[in-house]
């Protein structure tokens, strides 16, 4: 293979498409590049040499990695390029440059994030993520994405803030910029890194921007969002903070408590954003164990909620292609409409609720194990509840209100051939990975053998007996709950509204405070500057009065007062000299 | 002997290969707007008594699961999650605490649907070409009745 091709971040190559394909008004050629250069990045980073710096620069005295594979980052780079290859087929009945060469050049720079060796390469690609993923939202045109756009750019450029000033800090007490593992979070440099990745992780009370700006994107920008963003956080924890206690809890509460929120939620793709909260915290909580089983587990769980997570926004995106809305009180019984979408946006909730056989099964339970093993039982049954909430909001309800249930009445067409062709891809994979490994290197094995910890990965054993049984009972009897639940009229109505969350201080309470700022300065400020012109004003009329050719002083009275006066000074001068002088 | 021309022509005569008549009619939505795969993959979901039939057969199923879990010897990281049916016992209550706790939670948190003044349509990349919802077409919300 030629040098330039060993040396070339598949990341980069995307961005580079994705510039192209901005300006590249032939559609199906810009479609044509949107899948090409997936594949190829595939192809160059399954040649590429790991544990090497392919790339390296100096710039201002400081070394720059800017390709570099190693075990951990190869997992989340393959991820995200199947990912945009996905995208780009789903998006394939669309004709819209900039959202085509944004989500390219957006999976790109997520790539290329993963693959960098050093913190001023990551903050630089970490901006990149989050200006070109802001056209998702704004792709929509509507007025509520306008304005859930621009909260969401301010979130996302914080973090990116924050992300330069803490690796200033670490600059300056270390004079390395290299990628390390941060172990104490009393440092401020550690501090604001740590924070700025919990923005874009949706760490609670930093999660808000995902719920809002999500559920707001465009048919195919949800689907492209759903991705990348969250996932290369988890990511970065995953390099630098593993082992750091404060994952644990914060990943535990991570994956409780949008679990309430999806429950009461309405509109589908909301549901799938708290979704996404809820798998993320299981990740968090697992780079905070911080064990090679445990971090195993949340790389292989990022991997397979990429896929799983981006094959149920795709199927509540065709349904919304389709309909014009996700929102559960207007959908149901689009089974007969849509059979195929339902069976895929199936798949995709059998896989996320850990079904054996398909993904999650595989993946989540290294982290339970882990978490066990660790010793932390409070831990663990935290996430054995989140366990039985992923099951109710994104095993039954989305399937359930989207597709049963109560006949909506909406007849509609089936999903488009493209849409129908990536949910299919992303439903292969969902099972290809969650099944036995009876062809060995295939089915769940070929995933843990891309493991950062190969070993320990390919020593654990996921389909024992004790594992199926429980898990069935969990599944098995949740579902129990469920049907109980529906038949004795428990089971809390789909209604129309907006569910407050804590974005509520912010969007209320602080804009509340904006706007009567505003209007408290918008009186206040007149009157100050009345005042101000007023003293000025007589100020200048004094002056005037004095000193102008028409003044006191410039009268010709004066001028005979003014040799006085200078004479008087002159003599007391005069007076002072000798004094002093004798 | 042409017993089979009726089966190899469709009504206007034509001649038609069985395979293609049928792979034809398998994505050839009828006129109610009801794709025919829908029929063979889900049409069990419209059998009358389905909610008896899940009822049952989910919570016979979950009991055998419990009893299976008597006869087994697990080796759990934890004492009490090793006692019998734990995992099928905790899921259910879970699940049924998450749901419940959906109507007090509702109550306290759900506001108009434009609250923040941003209720708006659908984005711009839906299908230009779709039906309009049908009139009065949830004149209950799910769980009404």
């Amino acid at each position: 293979m030629p040098a330039f091709l060993t040396a070339l971040n598949p990341g980069w190559l995307l961005i580079l498409a994705g510039v192209v394909a901005i300006f590249l008004p032939m559609r199906r050629a810009r479609q044509g590049i949107a899948i090409a250069a997936p594949l190829v990045g595939i192809a160059l980073l399954a040649m590429a040499d790991q544990n090497v710096n392919h790339l390296t620069a100096s710039v201002m005295g400081m070394d720059l990695v800017l390709y570099r594979v190693d075990g951990l980052s190869f997992v989340f780079g393959l991820a995200f390029l199947i990912a945009a290859l996905l995208n780009a087929i789903y998006a394939w009945h669309t004709d819209d440059r900039v959202q085509d060469g944004m989500a390219l050049a957006y999976g790109g720079a997520a790539v290329a994030a993963a693959f960098c060796g050093d913190l001023m390469t990551l903050f630089i690609f970490w901006e990149i993520t989050a200006v070109t993923s802001v056209f998702m939202v704004l792709g929509a045109g509507t007025r509520a994405s306008y304005f859930a756009s621009m909260r969401y750019l301010g979130v996302q450029i914080l973090s990116g803030v924050l992300l330069l000033a803490g690796i200033a800090y670490v600059y300056k007490d270390t004079g390395s910029i290299s990628l390390k593992v941060f172990e104490n979070l009393a440092e401020p440099g550690a501090l604001l890194i740590f924070i700025a990745f919990g923005i874009k992780a949706a760490f609670p009370f930093l999660h808000n921007w995902l719920q809002d700006s999500y559920p707001k994107a465009s048919v195919v920008g949800a689907v492209v969002l759903s991705a990348f963003t969250t996932k290369l956080a988890v990511y970065a924890c995953a390099r630098m903070f593993p082992g750091q206690d404060a994952l644990i809890w914060i990943g535990a509460v991570m994956t409780c408590f949008p679990v309430f929120f999806a429950v009461l939620e309405n509109d589908l793709r909301k549901v799938l954003a708290y979704s996404t909260n809820n798998q993320i915290g299981f990740m968090i909580c697992a780079i905070g164990v911080g064990t090679p089983l445990a971090l195993n587990g949340a790389v292989a769980h990022a991997f397979a909620d990429i896929m799983f997570k981006g094959l149920l926004f795709m199927s509540m995106g065709a349904v919304l292609y389709r309909t014009g809305t996700t929102k559960a009180s207007e959908l149901g019984g689009l089974y007969r409409s849509m059979p195929w979408t339902t069976v895929f946006c199936l798949i995709g909730a059998i896989s996320i609720s850990a079904m054996p056989l398909f993904s999650a099964f595989v993946t989540k339970s290294m982290i339970l194990s882990a978490v066990a093993h660790a010793g932390l039982p409070i831990i663990w049954l935290m996430l054995m509840f989140a366990s039985a909430g992923v099951l109710e909001h994104s095993g039954i309800k989305i399937p359930y209100f989207a597709f049963f249930g109560h006949d909506s009445g909406r007849r509609v067409k089936e999903a488009p051939f493209n849409m129908l062709l990536a949910m299919g891809m992303a439903a292969f994979i969902c099972i290809a990975i969650g099944i036995p490994a009876i062809v060995p290197g295939l089915g769940y094995e070929w995933l843990y053998n891309l493991l950062p910890y190969r070993e320990e990965a390919m020593s654990y054993q996921p389909f024992t007996f004790d594992h199926i049984l429980t898990q069935m009972q969990l599944l098995v009897l949740a579902t129990f709950a469920f049907v109980v639940l529906k038949r004795f009229g428990l089971y809390p109505p789909e209604k129309p509204g907006t569910i407050l969350d804590t974005d509520w201080a912010y969007r209320k309470i602080g804009f509340g405070m904006a706007k009567w700022l505003g209007t408290v300065w918008g009186k206040v400020g007149p009157a100050m500057t009345a005042v101000f012109f007023g003293i000025t004003g007589r100020a200048y009329d004094r002056i005037e009065a004095a000193f102008s050719p028409r003044g006191e002083l410039a009268r010709g009275a004066l001028t005979g007062a003014m040799a006085i006066w200078t004479a008087a000074l002159l003599g007391l001068v005069l007076l002072l000299a000798f004094v002093t002088v004798g | 002997m042409s017993n089979d021309t009726p089966e190899t022509r469709d009504k206007s005569g034509r001649f038609l290969s069985r395979a293609a008549e049928k792979a034809h009619d398998l994505h050839t939505v009828s006129d109610e707007g009801v794709h025919p795969m829908a029929k063979i993959l889900f049409g069990w979901t419209e059998a009358k008594n389905i909610g008896a039939i899940m009822f049952w057969g989910l919570g016979i199923l979950g009991a055998f699961l419990i009893v299976l879990d008597v006869f087994v010897h697990r080796h759990d990281y934890f004492t009490f999650a090793n006692s019998t049916g734990f995992y099928g016992l905790y899921g259910f209550a879970c699940f049924a605490f998450v749901v419940l706790m959906g109507w007090p939670l509702g109550n306290l948190l759900r506001r108009s649907e434009n609250y923040y003044g941003d209720a708006g349509g659908p984005p711009a990349d839906v299908d230009p070409d779709r039906p309009m919802p049908p009139e009065n077409a949830h004149p209950t919300y799910e769980g009404d009745d």
